[in-house]
């Protein structure tokens, strides 16, 4: 691989980076949760997009 | 009618407070323009992987764009509907814990405005989801591949998103009598029922509603191939379902 372009990969990381900062706020908000709060943590930051959408998902009890 | 609206309101406010207003659209964007960009970085994926055939790469053409956007929108038929499907699920079935019920029992409200109020919210979820998405996926292909046809494309994503419509609307009819998990369950089973039976009969069940994702992709790649038959299905089902939610929903029967 020649070179990365980060035009047209930096959306992308973009995307996921807000996504698991909403879910960060929103893990910061919750009451409870299902699983500890600092593995949805761990799960948040390195989950990337799959993380993100479990933690939507399934990892919220209160809503 | 009035009553309808402000619950629809109550009901945006609540996707808008738990995010979900922003995650389920940006979760779609994603899943659009990655289709696009592996499609692009394909032969570099493939050497980077190691072990492939010598030859082999040189043989790579790049799908045409319309077969690439075809391809974004089949995206959203698995993880895109589990994400709208498992958004639904409780929505009924949750109702007891988040105070709708004390609402109905201090003012006469019919089911059906409950029950018209959450799938239009829904709705306006899926529309922005997919109205987002398609148009990250389309401008990425469009750098990419090439030109597309944007009413083909409009045409396309419409009927994916009909599609995706007639298993929320299954999920929220299931959730007025199980719970959330099981009513998730069924509503996806029930879609992947209707997309196997679909493929097993194509030429006997092609007025299914699971036949709008192949003449979405048709729309897509040829622009032609539209029939009313699924579309007036996928119709009839929707109504069916909200009009069946409805009538199971009484005022003390809300599942837990």
């Amino acid at each position: 691989m020649d070179e990365i372009k980060w035009g047209l990969i930096g959306p992308l990381l973009a995307l996921q980076a807000l996504l698991a900062v909403i879910g960060l706020i929103s893990l910061g908000k919750a009451e409870r949760t299902r699983g500890p709060k600092w593995l949805w943590v761990i799960i948040l930051i390195f989950g990337n997009l799959l993380g993100s959408v479990a933690y939507f998902t399934v990892g919220r009890k209160d809503n | 009618m009035r009553n309808m609206w402000t619950l629809y309101h109550k009901e945006m406010l609540e996707s808008l407070r738990s995010y979900k207003l922003i995650w389920v659209p940006v979760v779609f964007i994603i899943l659009g323009i990655m289709q696009p960009l592996t499609t692009y970085y394909m032969p570099e994926i493939l050497k980077a992987s190691g072990n492939v055939p010598p030859g082999m790469l040189e043989g790579y053409e790049m799908p045409g764009s319309a077969v690439v956007m075809a391809q974004a929108l089949g995206q959203y038929g698995t993880i895109g509907m589990l994400i709208l499907v498992l958004g639904v699920m409780n929505s009924l079935a949750g109702e007891r814990s988040s105070g709708t019920v004390e609402m109905l029992m201090a003012k006469p409200v019919a089911p059906a405005a409950i029950v018209s109020a959450k799938w239009a919210a829904q709705l306006t979820v899926l529309v922005m989801a997919l109205g987002l998405g398609a148009a990250g996926a389309a401008y990425y292909t469009e750098q990419l591949m090439g030109p597309l046809s944007w009413s083909n494309l409009a045409a396309a994503a419409g009927l994916y998103g009909l599609w995706l419509l007639c298993a929320v609307s299954l999920t929220l009819l299931f959730s007025a009598w199980l719970r959330g998990p099981a009513a998730a369950f069924l509503g996806l089973l029930a879609a992947a029922a209707m997309s196997l039976a679909h493929s097993l009969l194509p030429s006997q069940l092609g007025w299914t509603p699971a036949s709008l994702t192949a003449m979405s992709a048709e729309m897509m790649t040829e622009g032609g191939g539209f029939a009313w038959g699924p579309v007036l299905f996928a119709g009839i089902l929707i109504v069916a379902c909200v009009a069946a939610a409805s009538l199971l929903i009484r005022r003390n029967q809300l599942p837990e």
